[in-house]
């Protein structure tokens, strides 16, 4: 060990309480396949699904799957994972992705939650709104173009750089970035319906090598107005603006949409590459 | 344990289909919401306060209807939609999602359904059948369609008209679990031998089991059916649904199981938990724990067959 070559052996979760999480494992020995290509270094990847602490506690990186982010929850607060999580996420800061309600989860806020709330894992200072495009019906897909995936890349093919078909399902979206601060996002909890996760404090050994700094928007959704299917609601929507649809803080990452459904394994191969800088790191220090 | 289901599988549409490619896309979303469902529980409730218990026990998603089978059964009579009005009630006081039941082909209730904004709707036996040969054209519609099955042929007739998840039929408001098992394992049976045939040979199963070829096909090279496919009718304990899952099912549903037992908050968590940790024994036996009294149920083989609901559908 002491490398970078030497870290070859890598563990990555999907938290599997509910929801689609073997969709996730599927995309990520798609990626892994192709990350084997590009890498000079063969590695041997772990893809597990997560339901008990003992598991969590073998991942180096892990991904929130979609699913009904109240049920996730609940099942995570029964199954005596919360704490656990909230530690992977927020204490040991290891690498974390979050979709769609796996993004809900990861919040430090969130709004139009069920009647008395629910519990955030938190680690992205965002305000989510929950199912903030409607029911099923207004469930739509859309191309994104999502600038990370093209960016500092090698492989610059068509394919590479075509837009990503995003699936948004009964999606969330980031409604607000939020200043980081010592301690819960107490602002966010004053609001009336909104409910914040609870903080804990980075683990000083990983502190160092990781800058908690801003949210950075990695993708929005413009002129949404466009992908709807009919007219009538376009009058509402402003065009311009956009909604934020991917985040990432520090270990953090989230998306809204549903990057595992679509067969395409491009975030996942990109996703792997901050996986594998952020073991690295970690091994090496 | 469920096989997966591939997320680059043309979702059931079959290669040789004609829908056309924007259906296609159409049909992504709606078995995406399917695919969130999976190990997840689904609970029948009558109520808004119902659905609050079901929503705080951890439920995924909850079916609306006005009364449930084991009541429809007791009660007799013609079976129908539900009132909108009780829907909408659901709908507003939860956040998961909503689903609800329409006749078998009855169009009609659908485009209500459809109209009020359900989530999902099932197009159920449960109900009393509006059509004597018809099922429901459920490509259409926007909303995305459960059905039930009692074997492959009639799953992958369901999805050919455009269902986008499938349910075992089983017995529904029995809390006999028999018949959903016996419906998993023909389906599993009937999968399994197909994926062992010709091209030849699957065009005289497909005959046989009156399916069409290219559906069937996928289903054989995938090894499962190539839609989310969910446990149904009987499941009254943890151990059953637990039980279900282990056959391969992607989830669950509970209809009169929770709300027809003693304690129905306490076994609707224990039923959420044994989803989750279908293979743990040690769980499954902790969640199982005092519950108090399941319902009473019926036991189908001792019921005639004009009493059972799953024969309804064609």
């Amino acid at each position: 060990m002491g490398s970078i070559e030497g870290v070859t052996n890598i563990t990555v979760g999907v938290l599997a309480l509910q929801g689609a999480f073997n969709e996730h494992v599927q995309l990520l020995r798609q990626a892994a396949k192709i990350l084997s290509t590009k890498e000079t270094v063969e590695r041997t990847w772990s893809f597990t699904e997560v339901r008990t602490e003992p598991e969590l506690r073998s991942c180096d990186a892990l991904i929130l799957p979609g699913g009904e982010s109240t049920a996730i929850s609940l099942v995570a607060q029964r199954s005596n994972m919360l704490e656990p999580l909230r530690d992977f996420v927020k204490v040991t800061r290891k690498p974390t992705w979050g979709t769609c309600a796996g993004l809900i989860l990861l919040a430090e806020s969130a709004n139009r939650t069920k009647k008395g709330g629910q519990e955030l894992i938190g680690g992205l200072d965002v305000r989510v709104n929950r199912n903030h495009f409607g029911r099923q019906i207004e469930s739509f897909e859309a191309d994104l173009n999502l600038p990370f995936l093209s960016d500092g890349d090698d492989l610059g093919s068509d394919k590479h750089r075509s837009p990503f078909r995003a699936i948004f399902i009964r999606a969330p979206i980031v409604e607000k970035l939020l200043p980081h601060v010592a301690g819960e996002q107490q602002g966010e909890a004053s609001i009336g319906d909104t409910i914040v996760a609870p903080s804990r404090t980075i683990d000083e050994s990983v502190a160092r090598g990781i800058n908690l700094g801003e949210v950075e928007i990695m993708g929005t959704l413009p002129g949404r107005a466009a992908a709807l299917k009919t007219d009538e609601n376009t009058g509402k929507l402003d065009a311009e603006a956009g909604d934020i649809i991917a985040v990432r803080q520090a270990n953090v990452f989230g998306t809204s949409f549903h990057p595992e459904l679509t067969g395409d394994p491009r975030i996942h191969v990109w996703w792997l590459e901050q996986v594998i800088e952020a073991v690295n790191l970690r091994r090496t220090s | 344990m469920a096989t997966e289901l591939p997320t680059n599988s043309t979702n059931g549409q079959g290669q040789g289909q004609s829908n056309g490619s924007s259906n296609t896309k159409d049909f992504t979303v709606k078995t995406g919401l399917a695919r969130m469902l999976k190990g997840g529980v689904i609970m029948d409730v009558v109520n808004a306060e119902q659905a609050r218990i079901a929503e705080e026990a951890g439920a995924c998603a909850v079916m609306a209807l006005e009364r449930v089978p084991a009541d429809i059964r007791a009660q007799g009579g013609v079976a129908r939609m539900s009132d909108p009005k009780m829907i909408k009630e659901i709908m507003a006081t939860v956040t998961i999602p909503v689903m609800a039941k329409a006749r078998i082909g009855h169009f009609v209730e659908c485009q209500i359904l459809e109209a009020i904004g359900v989530d999902y709707i099932d197009e159920s036996e449960v109900l009393t059948p509006a059509d004597h040969a018809h099922h429901v054209e459920k490509h259409p519609f926007s909303v995305p369609f459960v059905c039930g099955c009692r074997n492959l042929g009639e799953a992958l007739r369901r999805i050919s008209e455009g269902a986008a998840m499938i349910r075992t039929k089983g017995e529904a408001g029995t809390g006999d679990v028999i018949e959903a098992v016996r419906h998993m394992r023909t389906v599993n049976a009937e999968i399994a031998r197909a994926s062992g045939m010709s091209d030849p040979e699957l065009r005289i199963l497909a005959k046989e089991i009156q399916a069409p070829f290219e559906l069937l096909k996928e289903t054989a090279k995938l090894g499962r059916l190539p839609v989310v496919n969910f446990a149904a009718g009987g499941v009254a304990t943890p151990a059953d649904a637990a039980l279900m899952m282990q056959l391969g099912c992607d989830g669950v549903f509970v209809g009169s199981g929770i709300f027809k037992s003693g304690d129905a908050s306490k076994r609707a968590k224990a039923i959420v938990q044994a989803v989750t940790h279908y293979n743990d024994p040690k769980v499954l036996a902790a969640v199982s724990e005092d519950l108090g009294e399941a319902m009473v149920g019926l036991n189908v083989s001792a019921m005639d067959a004009k009493d059972k609901m799953q024969g309804r559908g064609w």
